[in-house]
């Protein structure tokens, strides 16, 4: 009796069985989280033709690169469902995520510390071959380090929204008038390649507001930005989020113009597109005032040793950085998980 | 004395694709003394390369054993004194014969001036000496097998073995191999070797095996066997029965007789026999016997 | 020792893939990258030093393993395919001999072509006045120890396979290997005692093509690593090596030709 057969049919069926045994196991733990972020601003528009694939490719490639140099070249990775589940935490750091391109609360780095490493030697010797450090509350390179690289992202492909909003968002850091033209002629330059871009719109109008204090102009950008979504069926996840602060921009802007009845048709609209969005409830029925006087209360309010945007006369000239305005406060509630401009949009 | 070449009851097994194994030599016993000269012949498929791969060690065998001058065939010191011709070789195509040589050299044992020296007469001798530094994959499937005929007689080894050694060549290339390996016989080398050319057997040869299916069916002496195979034509003038016992007989014309003898014997009492009998012997004429007609006979009558 | 019968094998190997022209893909390969380096001078290099370094050691990262793989599968199906290793086990050698011999000019065929990229990578980073740093040194070291591996494993599967069958898997090894490895780590903590052992299990078996990296400690600015580091690696190629290569003889010194 040929025994070849049987034996090589009970071989292939135990590895099949062992195999989807050890899926099941993993498959919880192994997950693989979400798109990194940033890389599904436009998935679709690629796909015309091979170069445009390419182009898309490489530009979500050097998205990932950059996340990984901001990293010091530490792989990180995010949190698994049953990691989450298990309360196991992400590894933070130190400067807020500031200079971050994902969520550092949610991640952790690939290679793990030598207690949670089951590989003796091997995993001594891959900690010690990689770029690996305990990135438990890491800090990051600085991010204008990374500027050529969103560069060459955006000349690669100049659909990649990401790559123009965090890169305007970074020059933008510097606060000098220099730098804000500068990020506002990339985002412009972004815009005329990518003309129907809610992002795009959002990130212009919020520099506008924020630091030109050119409110009619910003206006007239975040409404681009709000007549662009309404037209538009689908939003993914990019322009949801900056659809959201389009209608909280708004609210502000025309509660501060006085433009009572455009203030309300605004948030009203994004309450019905965000319902659970507390910053635009809020906006839309404001607490009653307080009644002490704004001096009493922004000296005591304000931090001793703070010493920018003191001399602000409206609520919503707050800043990307330093802005501690109680009134924009509320965008410490929002977007953990948000993708790109967190810079900015955090503070 | 240590024979040149001892096989014992060997058997060697294949493994076919479709996993069925079959048994290319089957208990096959022959020996070959050193200083002869012997051939290996057999149909296609007989089993003659897979005697000659057991002999290498290329092949393990399932059964027996082999040994070359009294060493296990196959092991590092039998393999120092044979040199080994195998049937279908392409050699190295990006290298030169001289680099081809020199590589094999090397792994002979040879190093520096001696071996460049060897390598050079070697190829001069077998003709390529002008092409020695040609690259292979420019040569003739003859050129080639003067590369391996070349490969094979490196550091002068006491026994050649080779796989089909005219394969390719043309007569002049026949002629200058003959020369070649009876040179090397007369210097007391061992020539074992398959060809389905039988007359360079006949030529080369003093002994031939036939196998056929695996076995060995004929182990004879080539002289003997020509002597055996030998016709001789006896023509005269007489009556026919004057002869005595023939093989044939042939009324040519009225009062002219020829008879054909298979035996030299049968055929001086014969001739005694024509003249006593007051015949007259016309012509008499020996004609060589054919190997291959016996070749196959043999085969037939094995099957 | 038999040095002699190995070099002079292994010479056979480099001689035949530099005539055959394998190391053109080398050149072509070379070229593509003093273009791509051409083209990010069009942007300026200011601030695209980790990025250049990064795509560097990712080319050839990359297309030396391609070569590894492919050189390690393909020497011995190849002299069985075309019979040559007929005349060459006919002479007074063994078949580890063989073996070893092929196995050292398949590694350094795989050596000549990463060291030419590597070389070619290196001028057009010092166009751009990236300098070599010592752990741009370490990383050469440490890839051809890695390589070795590679042809090693791929041997000695081209050995139990067709030479396509060996490359393929070979090629999942090598690419997939560290994944696989990731993927036990991320999962050893969550598992059952049964499956550790499997993971350890699998850890010990599997190769370790990713210790040999250094890859991205040459081009995100990390120092030079320490002496044991490479020592280790060293040993572990070694022993790794060793181990493929014997059970490539244990099959092959019985095999019928």
């Amino acid at each position: 009796m040929n025994i070849k057969p049987l034996f090589l049919t009970t071989v292939s069926s135990s590895a099949l069985v062992i195999g989807g045994w050890m899926v099941g196991d993993l498959g919880g733990t192994i997950a693989p989280p979400g798109s990194p972020p940033g890389l599904d601003a436009h998935e679709t528009h690629g796909s015309t033709s091979l170069l445009g694939q390419f182009r898309t490719s490489f530009s979500s490639w050097l998205w990932v690169r950059t996340d990984l140099y901001l990293h010091h070249g530490v792989e990180m990775r995010g949190l698994t469902e049953q990691e989450l589940t298990r309360g196991k935490t992400g590894v933070g750091s130190s400067d807020n995520q500031d200079n971050a391109l994902h969520d550092d609360d949610a991640h952790v780095a690939v290679i793990p510390s030598a207690e949670h490493d089951f590989r003796g030697i091997f995993g001594d010797l891959e900690r010690a071959t990689s770029s690996w450090k305990d990135m438990r509350g890491h800090d990051h390179a600085d991010p204008i380090s990374a500027l050529p690289l969103f560069r060459l992202m955006t000349w690669a492909d100049p659909q990649f929204i990401p790559g123009w909003t965090t890169a305007s968002n970074v020059i933008a850091r510097d606060r000098s008038n220099e730098a804000l033209e500068k990020a506002l002629r990339l985002l412009r330059e972004g815009l005329t390649h990518n003309p129907n871009s809610i992002a795009l719109h959002q990130e212009i109008g919020q520099l506008l507001a924020a630091r030109r204090r050119d409110f009619a102009r910003a206006i007239e950008h975040l409404e681009a930005a709000r007549r662009l979504a309404v037209e538009r069926r689908e939003l993914d996840e990019d322009d949801l989020d900056a659809l959201r602060d389009v209608y909280r921009w708004l609210g502000m802007l025309y509660r501060d113009t006085g433009r009572e009845e455009a203030r309300k048709a605004v948030l009203a609209e994004g309450v019905q597109v965000f319902p659970d969005d507390a910053v635009i409830a809020r906006l839309l029925n404001p607490p009653k005032p307080v009644a002490i006087s704004r001096e009493e209360f922004e000296a005591k309010a304000r931090p001793a040793d703070t010493t920018d945007d003191h001399d602000h006369d409206h609520d919503h000239g707050h800043d990307h950085d330093h802005d501690h305005d109680h009134d924009h406060d509320h965008n410490h509630d929002h977007d953990h998980g948000h993708t790109h401009g967190d810079q900015h949009h955090d503070h | 004395m240590t024979h040149a070449i001892e096989c014992r009851d060997l058997v060697v097994r294949y493994r076919q694709k479709n996993g069925q194994f079959v048994e290319a030599v089957k208990g096959l016993t022959f020996s070959v003394e050193p200083g002869e000269v012997v051939g290996f012949l057999g149909p296609n498929g007989a089993g003659k390369s897979s005697t000659l791969k057991a002999l290498m060690g290329f092949v393990e065998p399932l059964a027996g054993e082999c040994s070359v001058f009294g060493l296990a065939a196959g092991s590092v010191e039998a393999k120092q004194r044979v040199g080994y011709l195998p049937e279908v070789a392409l050699y190295y195509p990006f290298l030169t014969p001289f680099e081809t040589l020199s590589l094999y050299g090397e792994l002979q044992g040879l190093r520096g001036p001696t071996l460049k020296k060897e390598v050079s007469s070697l190829l001069d001798l077998i003709g390529l000496g002008h092409v020695m530094h040609k690259q292979n994959r420019t040569f003739s499937k003859g050129m080639l097998q003067r590369v391996g005929i070349a490969q094979s007689l490196l550091g002068s080894p006491d026994l050649l073995i080779l796989d089909e050694v005219t394969s390719g060549l043309d007569p002049v290339g026949r002629k200058e191999l003959r020369n070649l390996l009876k040179e090397r016989q007369t210097a007391g080398a061992t020539l074992f070797f398959s060809s389905h050319e039988l007359a360079e057997v006949e030529m080369l040869c003093n002994r031939m095996l036939l196998i056929h299916k695996g076995q060995l069916i004929e182990e004879r002496r080539i002289d003997a066997l020509m002597e055996e195979l030998r016709q001789y034509t006896l023509t005269y003038s007489g009556n026919a029965s004057m002869v005595g016992l023939t093989d044939h007989l042939e009324a040519i014309r009225p009062g002219v007789v020829r008879a054909a003898f298979e035996n030299k014997e049968r055929l001086l009492e014969a001739v005694a026999r024509v003249q006593a009998g007051s015949g007259t012997i016309l012509d008499l004429v020996a004609r060589e016997g054919s190997l291959e007609d016996y070749f196959v006979d043999t085969i037939a009558r094995a099957a | 020792m038999k040095f002699g019968v190995w070099k002079a094998l292994a010479r056979g190997v480099v001689l035949e893939s530099v005539r055959r022209k394998d190391l053109w893909v080398v050149a072509i390969l070379g070229f593509l990258i003093m273009a791509g380096a051409g083209m990010l001078g069009f942007f300026g290099l200011k601030g695209l030093e980790t990025f250049a370094k990064d795509l560097a050691a990712s080319v050839l990262g990359m297309f030396s393993t391609v070569m590894a793989v492919l050189v390690g599968s393909r020497v011995m199906p190849e002299e069985i395919k075309n019979r040559t290793l007929y005349p060459l086990l006919a002479r007074p050698i063994t078949r580890f001999d063989l073996l070893f011999g092929k196995f050292i000019g398949a590694t350094w065929v795989t050596w000549i072509a990463f060291l030419l990229l590597a070389g070619l990578t290196s001028l057009a980073l010092a166009m751009f006045q990236v300098p070599f740093e010592a752990v741009m040194g370490q990383y050469l070291i440490a890839k051809m120890l890695g390589l070795s591996v590679i042809v090693a494993v791929s041997m000695t599967l081209s050995v139990f396979m067709t030479a396509s069958a060996a490359a393929t898997m070979s090629f999942v090894l090598a690419f997939g290997s560290s994944m696989i490895i990731r993927a036990l780590v991320m999962a050893y903590e969550s598992s059952s005692p049964a499956f550790q052992v499997v993971f350890k299990f699998l850890n010990a078996i599997l190769p370790q093509y990713g210790l040999f990296d250094l890859g991205s400690r040459a081009a995100n600015g990390w120092g030079p690593v320490q002496a044991w580091v490479l020592g280790a690696l060293a040993a572990y190629a070694l022993v790794y090596s060793s181990a493929m290569l014997s059970i490539g003889w244990l099959k092959f010194r019985k095999q019928a030709i």
